[in-house]
Formats: C-alpha cells, sequence, structure tokens
C-alpha cells in the first residue's frame, strides 16, 4: 500500500485547512475588501464587508468544518465497526431516523430551532433502535447489527418518501434542501466543536485497539482487547456525531463514506493517523463544498450535499486510478 | 285524420321556435390551449380542479353550480362544504365521475395533462384554463361565466377587476421607484424573477424586483446576495398566522437598507400566489407596503 509520511500529510492538510478557510472567507456573491474588513476589526466599527465575512461566511465555514469533520470521523469509526469499506455515517440508519423526525417538524410547522431538536431525537431514537433490535441474544454480531441497520435505514427512507408525498408544496421547499445538506446561517455552536475534539481525542486514544479490531475479532481479544466494549463504544461514538452533523446541516452525503478511503489511500491503515488526517480533510472537503455552493451559480444557492459528490466523485476516482497506477509500477 | 292546417302551422312555428331556444342555449367556448368547448346548456354540475378556478367561479355567481374542487379550495367558506376530489396534482378520477359533471374546470399547467385526457375519454366535457396575468384572470371570469350562464356578472367582473389593477398601476407606478426584495420563503431563500407575476407587480407599483435579471423562476438565492443588493423594502409572502421565524431573522443584517428604516413587510400568500379575484388585494398590500417604503427612516 503506498504511503506518504503521515505527519507530513497531517500538517499539509493542518495547512490546507487554514487556507480553506481564507478562501472560504474570501468568496461570496459579494465582493469584499480585506482592508476594510481588516479595518473594522482594528476600530471596531462595522462596515458591510466585516458583517459578511464575521457573521455570514466565518460561521458557515466554521460549521463546514466541524461537520465534515463530525461525518469523516463517524465514517471511520463505522468502517472499522463494521468491517464494511462501504459503510458510511447514514448505513445504520440514524440520518434517516433523524430525518423523518426532522421532515414531521416541518410539515407541522415548527420552527427551525424545533426541528434541529425533532432531529437529535430522531437520531437518538433510531441509534437506541438498532442498539436494542441487534443485541438479542448478548451476541453482538456484525452482521445482524448491519441487517437491522440497513433495514431500519430503508424504513425510514420510506417514511420519507411518505412526507415528501403528503406535504402542501409550500413545506417542500425548506424539506428537499434539509435533504440534500444546508446550513443556515448560524455557526457550529460551542457543542459540536467540543464533541469533535472530545471524540477525536477519544478515538486516538483507543487507535490501537482500532488497528486490532480491524485485524479481526478473535485475534483483537487475544491481544487483549474487549472487542465487545470497544465495538459499543464506536457505534455510540459514530451515532452520536452523526446525529450532530445531521441535524445542523441536513443530510450530506459522500463525505463519510469516501473522506476515510482516500486518507487510507495516501498515508496507509494506521489509525493514529488515518482519524486526525479524516477529520482534516472531512473538514476541508466540506468548506470547500460549502463555499462552491454558494459561489457557484451566485446569487443562487445549491445544497451542499450536491457539490460534496459533484467534487468528491472525480477526486475519489482519481485517488483511486493513481494508486493503481503507482502499484502497477 | 288530417290536421287543420291551421294548426299545422302553429305547430311548425312553435318546433321552430323551442329549436332556436335550444340554439341559443348552446354554449361553445375557445379554451385557453386553443380547444374548443361546447355545451348544450350552460353547465349545472362543475368540477373545479385548481383553487383559484373554485376562486372565480364564485366570484362570478356560479358557486351553487359548483358540485366538486380539489383540497385547498378555501376561498370563499362556502367552497370548503363542497365534495373533494382529490388535489390538483393528484386527481381523485372516480369521485369526479361519480358527481356526474356536466363540465369540468381543469387547470392545464398543474393537473396531469394524462388525467384530464382520461376524464374526456370516460365522456366529460373538460375545459382547460391557465391564468397567467392579470388580463388572463380577467378573461377566465369572462370565460366562465359564459360557460355557466352569468355572463353579465361576468363581464361586470371582469371589468371591474380590470379597472381595479389598471387604477392601482397609474396610483403607483410612477411613483419613486424603489429596490424590493420579494421572498417566498426562508429557509433556503426563495424569491422570484422578472418573468413571474409578482415581479410584474413589484413593478406595476413602482418598484424593482433586485433579483429580476435571474433565469430560473423561483431561484434559490444566499442571504449574501441579498445584502449586497441592498434592498429598500422587503416583502414576505406569508399564510395567514404568526410572522414565520425566517423573517425576523433580517433584523440580524443592519446594514440593509429595508432593515435599518424597518420597511419589512408580510403580505398574504393566499392573495398574491393565487390567480383568482383576490389578486387585487395582494396587488394592493404590494403596493401599499412599497409606498411605506417611500416614507424614509421610521
Amino acid at each position: 500500500m503506498p504511503t506518504t509520511h503521515p505527519r507530513r500529510t497531517l500538517l499539509l492538510l493542518l495547512g490546507g485547512a487554514i487556507l480553506t478557510f481564507v478562501v472560504a472567507l474570501s468568496f461570496g456573491s459579494a465582493s469584499i475588501s480585506w482592508l476594510k474588513v481588516i479595518e473594522s476589526l482594528r476600530t471596531g466599527a462595522t462596515s458591510l464587508d466585516y458583517t459578511v465575512v464575521m457573521e455570514l461566511r466565518l460561521p458557515r465555514a466554521a460549521s463546514a468544518f466541524v461537520v465534515g469533520g463530525m461525518l469523516a470521523l463517524a465514517g471511520v469509526l463505522m468502517q472499522v465497526l463494521l468491517r464494511n469499506p462501504l459503510a458510511d455515517p447514514y448505513i445504520l440508519g440514524t440520518s434517516g431516523g433523524a430525518a423523518v423526525a426532522a421532515l414531521t417538524a416541518m410539515l407541522l410547522g415548527w420552527h427551525s430551532g424545533l426541528v434541529s431538536t425533532a432531529a437529535a431525537v430522531g437520531a437518538m431514537f433510531s441509534m437506541a433502535l438498532v442498539f436494542f433490535l441487534a443485541r438479542g441474544r448478548g451476541d453482538w454480531a456484525i452482521t445482524r447489527l448491519l441487517l437491522t441497520g440497513v433495514v431500519l435505514a430503508a424504513g425510514w427512507g420510506a417514511g420519507i418518501s411518505f412526507i415528501l408525498a403528503v406535504s402542501p408544496a409550500s413545506h417542500l421547499y425548506g424539506m428537499l434542501f434539509w435533504l440534500m445538506g444546508d446550513f443556515n446561517d448560524a455557526g457550529p455552536g460551542l457543542f459540536r466543536p467540543l464533541l469533535l475534539i472530545a471524540s477525536l481525542t477519544g478515538t486516538m486514544v483507543i487507535a490501537r485497539n482500532l488497528n486490532l479490531i480491524t485485524l479481526g475479532e478473535d485475534r483483537a481479544e487475544a491481544l487483549g482487547v474487549h472487542t465487545l466494549a470497544v465495538r459499543i463504544g464506536i457505534y455510540l461514538l459514530a451515532s452520536i456525531l452523526t446525529a450532530a452533523a445531521v441535524t445542523l446541516a441536513g443530510t450530506i452525503g459522500f463525505v463519510g463514506l469516501v473522506v476515510p478511503h482516500m486518507v487510507r489511500m495516501v498515508i496507509g491503515s494506521n489509525h493514529s493517523s488515518v482519524v486526525p488526517a479524516s477529520v482534516l480533510f472531512g473538514g476541508i472537503l466540506l468548506v470547500l463544498a460549502e463555499t462552491l455552493a454558494r459561489t457557484l451559480i451566485a446569487p443562487r444557492m445549491l445544497p451542499v450535499g450536491v457539490i460534496t459528490a459533484f467534487v468528491g466523485v472525480p477526486l475519489f476516482l482519481y485517488l483511486l486510478r493513481s494508486g493503481l497506477k503507482r502499484q502497477d509500477s | 285524420m288530417t290536421l287543420n292546417p291551421f294548426l299545422r302551422l302553429i305547430c311548425s312555428l312553435a318546433t321552430l321556435l323551442s329549436l332556436s331556444f335550444q340554439a341559443l342555449a348552446t354554449v361553445s367556448v375557445v379554451d385557453d390551449t386553443g380547444q374548443n368547448v361546447t355545451l348544450t346548456a350552460p353547465a349545472t354540475r362543475i368540477i373545479s380542479l385548481a383553487p383559484n378556478i373554485t376562486e372565480i367561479l364564485f366570484h362570478i355567481g356560479a358557486g351553487a353550480q359548483v358540485v366538486g374542487v380539489v383540497s385547498y379550495s378555501d376561498f370563499p367558506p362556502e367552497a370548503l362544504k363542497i365534495a373533494g376530489v382529490g388535489t390538483y396534482d393528484q386527481l381523485d378520477i372516480e369521485a369526479i365521475l361519480k358527481l356526474q359533471p356536466d363540465l369540468v374546470v381543469g387547470w392545464s399547467s398543474g393537473n396531469s395533462a394524462e388525467d384530464l385526457k382520461t376524464l374526456e375519454e370516460l365522456g366529460l366535457t373538460v375545459y382547460r384554463n391557465e391564468s397567467k396575468t392579470l388580463e388572463d384572470v380577467a378573461s377566465s371570469m369572462q370565460q366562465f361565466a359564459a360557460l355557466t350562464g352569468h355572463s353579465a356578472m361576468g363581464n361586470t367582473q371582469s371589468a371591474t377587476f380590470l379597472e381595479g389593477t389598471l387604477s392601482l398601476q397609474k396610483r403607483y407606478q410612477d411613483r419613486k421607484n424603489l429596490r424590493v426584495f420579494y421572498q417566498i420563503w426562508g429557509d433556503p431563500i426563495y424569491t422570484v424573477n422578472g418573468h413571474h407575476l409578482i415581479s410584474h407587480l413589484i413593478d406595476q407599483c413602482g418598484g424593482t424586483n433586485i433579483f429580476s435579471g435571474l433565469e430560473t423562476l423561483a431561484p434559490v438565492v444566499t442571504t449574501e446576495s441579498v445584502i449586497e443588493r441592498n434592498p429598500e423594502v422587503i416583502v414576505a409572502g406569508v399564510y395567514p398566522g404568526p410572522v414565520p421565524e425566517w423573517f425576523g431573522e433580517w433584523n440580524k443584517w443592519s446594514g440593509i437598507e429595508a432593515v435599518k428604516s424597518d420597511h419589512l413587510y408580510t403580505i398574504d400568500t393566499n392573495h398574491i400566489s393565487r390567480m383568482g379575484p383576490r389578486i387585487l388585494l395582494g396587488m394592493q398590500a404590494m403596493c401599499e407596503a412599497i409606498d411605506k417604503g417611500r416614507e424614509g427612516r421610521h
């Protein structure tokens, strides 16, 4: 497996993250004079440029970075938990439960704060449901977990279709944008960044266990890993991260599935590097996608989830092919 | 037995007269897709396949003849008591047939074309209506009136309606022109481009739609682009009830002229978005809102 030195990659990603933020703050529908922004920062007087950069673009970029990081981390965890490269944060139905709850809240005319709360409740409910249904006779078989989650996700999907079918046309606007991924202008708040940092730290602590579990459950057990406890922990953490991401930005696809793979293609499979690199790269990707979503067809706006796919697919395929070429040569 | 020749003359005259009355009762109108719609007598059992069509039918006096409506036909209140035949995009064909209508008035671009054809194949008479401009609404009033035997009232209502729009236009169009932002929804922000009727109404009220240049009829725009275009009046079309949360969000952006001078207004979306007689009320509300914007800072 071709690898680039992990520490170098991480530093590059960190630099990339900062650069991406600068890009996000510089571009948009309105043309901004950085001089005016800096002046406002110094003198404290408000100007239009300052408002746009600090109160519109910065919160959105921050939200995008945090959500991208959370989804990427959740993706890594899901892929370890299910030992399946096709796993993404939504595979076990957490996002489906959030979506059904959020759309129902919108149908009832609740305002956006309550909609987010409903989404969180829906996500937690789905997570608990899968947890209890898959436990069965105390055995934590991967297959049963996967099947339970996938079927539940399909059930939620049917629920989403139903709600979309019966909603009056006026409500569809908000619903479709929520489903395709949409940041409102509020920032990520305090809770989510803290959650991301705590999750990242916690995952780094058990990175060695993650490596071992990927090799196989029996081998991991033999090497002293309490696989059941770790797997339950991973499941809960991944679900909470997914719920936190989806309640802020709706169901943005692709990031959680593809970022871990892209990172592994570059720096190998050691989770002590894969985990932080995925968080950084996921954040970068989503900030770029968010910037493109509001600048590509300005003044119009695209849903972010559309951009992550448009950007992610060619990028992923390119990395895949260049990885193959390197293997052949 | 031979009839008295005089009696024979009376009979012939009577037959002739009744035949001509029958000819007088026949109604033939060309619908908005160019199709000829003919009824042997003014319609007495009408099904309306759009809420605005229901409103126009009531407005020209044919309300009592409407036997079936689609959902959201909520004005006038009497319309709520009429039997439902599905939604405008999902017609309940069985319910329509059971009501045995002699005329179905459909919405050309809103109803499913297949459904309308099916109704015709099942032997029903379908009139396809498409109202895109104020003049269309006025002419719809006349057409429906002709189909339902209320020509006199239809002509009056149509003329009154047109006069109303012209008088509003005359009153407001030449006043100081303001930059107007019209918003259909807040999360995400939906607005209208220059081709939309609401944009035309803004013009006629002496305003300029800041997004008139866009290509999509109802585009989603970024908050930034609204801030950049700095509207002097912000108008949102909302359903009756509490002001939606997303409308209050504008108060955050004090850089926008409309926010600075507190020219943020809501109008009833049922008036301005429904192509019926109440659009006159919507137009009036729009013109008044924009006019308040001319007053300067509050």
